[in-house]
């Protein structure tokens, strides 16, 4: 593994980026406009099923395009996420901020497209909807906080 | 003026605690996605793009409360760190392009308010609002991206 992120340092693409503070800036910038709309719809989506938000509706008016916008700021966060883990990328594997970062994302984006998909779509009981509400909120909140505490302590 | 705000208590807490300016950008990143991130909601609804089954006048009143709470969080954290590093953001190229953009948001929000959504009872459940609201909530979104981006700028250059 260790030889593969040190590969991956060496691309073109990881120098290019390594050498420009500003190609940097302006990844990290559109990694949170990324974030920005994948957090925004994951609230808009929890916050339904806890029964805050958008209430009296069926929930899946609500989830199917806060899902769009949750996978289409998870590709911008992705992408520019790649480039700019590259030219770090031995140094950030290896941060335990950054790897609870990845297990909280994989973590949200699984519970979201399997479990929270089936209890918006079948109109489960209310219990079971603020249940999901709740750990979906938990998972999308953890992932944002271990992002700002990646870019702030590292 | 600048050097008197960050040799306030606020200014010395923010730069000597431990993580205080960590601790304040946290909370300045998390309110966007409270404020923006439900915010655009609204916007894709004025440009017909999503939420089309919904009243605008519904969407709006639902979102409100988060999109204000989050404003409020965003602009009490920025504030704090403005006057921790009062001098170095006056001068930065990046913090005046966001306040140029808020400015340019805020005007955006008083004339819709002021115009478009009076006449909003001929529009409410239309999945296609007139071009003054789509106008509203495109330019809306252009603009928080601009905010975003230069405050996420400014971060690379100020230091």
């Amino acid at each position: 593994m260790s030889a593969f992120f040190a590969w991956l340092e060496s691309t073109g693409v990881a120098v290019t980026v390594r050498d420009s503070l500003m190609l940097t800036a302006a990844l990290s910038a559109v990694h949170i406009v990324g974030f920005t709309l994948t957090t925004g719809g994951a609230l808009v989506a929890n916050l339904n099923l806890l029964g805050v938000l958008f209430r009296g509706r069926p929930a899946t008016e609500v989830t199917r395009p806060a899902t769009r916008g949750i996978l289409l700021g998870l590709t911008i966060s992705a992408l520019t996420g790649v480039l700019l883990f590259g030219p770090r990328a031995t140094v950030a594997s290896a941060n335990w901020i950054f790897q609870l970062k990845m297990a909280l994302l994989a973590t949200a984006v699984a519970f979201h497209l399997t479990i929270h998909q089936r209890v918006a779509r079948t109109e489960a009981a209310a219990g079971a909807r603020r249940a999901t509400g709740a750990v979906g909120l938990l998972l999308w909140l953890g992932l944002a906080l271990a992002g700002c505490a990646f870019i702030l302590l590292e | 003026m600048l050097e008197w705000l960050e040799a306030t208590s606020v200014g010395l807490m923010i730069r000597e605690s431990a993580y205080g300016f960590q601790g304040t950008v946290a909370v300045h990143l998390m309110a966007i996605t409270l404020s923006v991130g439900t915010l655009v909601w609204f916007d894709l609804r004025l440009l017909g793009v999503s939420m089309t089954g919904y009243q605008a006048s519904m969407m709006y009143r639902r979102l409100m409360p988060w999109m204000f709470t989050g404003f409020a969080l965003m602009f009490i954290s920025g504030v704090m760190l403005f006057i921790a590093y009062a001098t170095a953001a006056y001068d930065n190229v990046y913090f005046r392009i966001k306040i140029a953009a808020m400015l340019l948001a805020a005007a955006n929000a008083f004339l819709y308010h002021r115009l478009t959504e009076r006449r909003i009872a001929d529009w409410d459940a239309s999945p296609r609002p007139p071009g003054g609201a789509r106008a509203a909530g495109l330019v809306s979104i252009c603009v928080w991206v601009v905010v975003i981006v230069a405050g996420r700028l400014m971060s690379y250059t100020m230091f």
